[in-house]
């Protein structure tokens, strides 16, 4: 039986056979997990899309709209060396406000968890650490919850009695989460963080890749801090010179984010830094090429009681 | 300046961009011919491209080529 990625590489190849190259370099150095887990996903992803009537085709379509978009960004960074959007406003009008871009985006987005190296292997690192920190979690948060992957991987990684609660502004993304989480016991609050009321602290929060698209990180990560329990992780993600029409907070590197986290009142437990492009790290500063950075935060009882 | 000019001139941003000497450019040239042309150093070969001729493409004309020579007549309308 063939494989759904293989089939649909070779379609986005078809269409794009520069992306396409990339990504059949992409799939040349997973392992047999990528490939099992990868065909999980896409086999219940193409059955959401069927609830929706519609088809792999159309996700295609929208990863290669998605792909434009990034290259068109990319270039302008390259050129000037800054993101084409620096406030919410901006981006709300190009993006959150334009319901038919936010779905190709999103359904771009869905694809790229398993195309792009560094999407993947930030999940394989997450996956694997998350045990070391599930023990006791019993109240979960998770803020910006995209298409709602790493939610439902926390349904399955977290004990039977433990809660979940989802919070995201865009309607789509909760809309998407629904169906890929399911809805069980995950509390949806289609809200702003910061006028979220929770009434209890969170043992496990995760933030992926959110900060770049805020005005005020800092201001974020020390709104979540309030709603961590003491002895609770935070898990976030974020990406340093990563251009895309909806990021506006532009970390230049990794060090930028690390301080921003330790300002924030937080102390690194584990990290993880991946490179977009499988290219020397020495390439990687000069050409300024996209880092996804992700770390497991506690809090530093020290600094901030 | 000529189309077989800018030809020549485009292969010698290939070449230094690339890092590949042997590269040797025609109109039909796509990226299936040139294993060190990809997404990533698309970006870059466009970037000096831009330089090297001073002009500026549109994200437009960037998705609409489909060989060197589509780029080529590009080049030949900005450089008119």
């Amino acid at each position: 039986m063939t494989r759904i990625i293989d089939t649909i590489t070779g379609k986005i190849a078809a269409q794009d056979p520069l992306h396409g190259k990339r990504l059949l370099k992409n799939l040349a150095v997973h392992d047999a997990r990528y490939f099992a887990l990868a065909e999980i996903f896409f086999r219940k992803y193409e059955a959401i899309l069927r609830q929706e009537g519609k088809d792999i085709d159309y996700a295609i379509d929208c990863y290669l709209r998605m792909v434009e978009d990034v290259q068109a960004e990319t270039i302008e960074f390259a050129r000037s060396g800054r993101y084409t959007s620096s406030t919410f406003e901006e981006v709300n009008q190009r993006v959150y406000g334009r319901p038919e871009t936010m779905q190709y985006y999103m359904h771009g987005l869905i694809l790229s968890q398993f195309l792009w190296r560094h999407h993947y292997e930030m999940f394989d690192y997450y996956s694997t650490m998350l045990p070391r920190y599930t023990g006791g979690v019993l109240d979960y948060l998770e803020v910006g919850v995209g298409h709602g992957f790493y939610l439902s991987h926390a349904c399955d990684a977290l004990r039977p009695e433990a809660s979940l609660t989802a919070v995201d502004i865009s309607e789509t993304s909760i809309a998407l989460s629904r169906k890929f989480a399911g809805e069980g016991r995950i509390d949806y609050r289609l809200q702003d963080i910061f006028t979220f009321e929770a009434g209890k602290k969170y043992d496990l929060i995760v933030l992926g890749e959110v900060l770049e698209h805020v005005e005020q990180p800092l201001a974020l990560l020390l709104r979540l801090r309030e709603l961590l329990a003491d002895e609770g992780v935070l898990f976030f993600t974020t990406p340093a010179n990563a251009p895309a029409i909806d990021h506006l907070y532009l970390f230049r590197n990794v060090e930028e984010i690390r301080q921003l986290a330790e300002s924030a009142g937080f102390r690194i437990g584990s990290e993880k830094v991946l490179p977009a492009e499988d290219v020397s790290w020495e390439m990687v500063e000069q050409m300024r090429i996209a880092v996804l950075y992700g770390a497991f935060l506690t809090k530093q009882r020290e600094k901030h009681g | 300046m000529d189309k077989e000019t800018i030809l020549e001139t485009v292969n010698s941003v290939f070449v230094e961009v690339l890092e590949n000497q042997s590269i040797v450019l025609t109109r039909g040239t796509t990226a299936a011919d040139i294993a060190e042309w990809d997404s990533l150093t698309h970006i870059q070969l466009v970037v000096a491209i831009e330089k090297k001729f001073g002009v500026r493409f549109t994200s437009r004309e960037i998705q609409g080529w489909k060989n060197i020579g589509q780029l080529v007549d590009t080049l030949s309308t900005k450089l008119v």
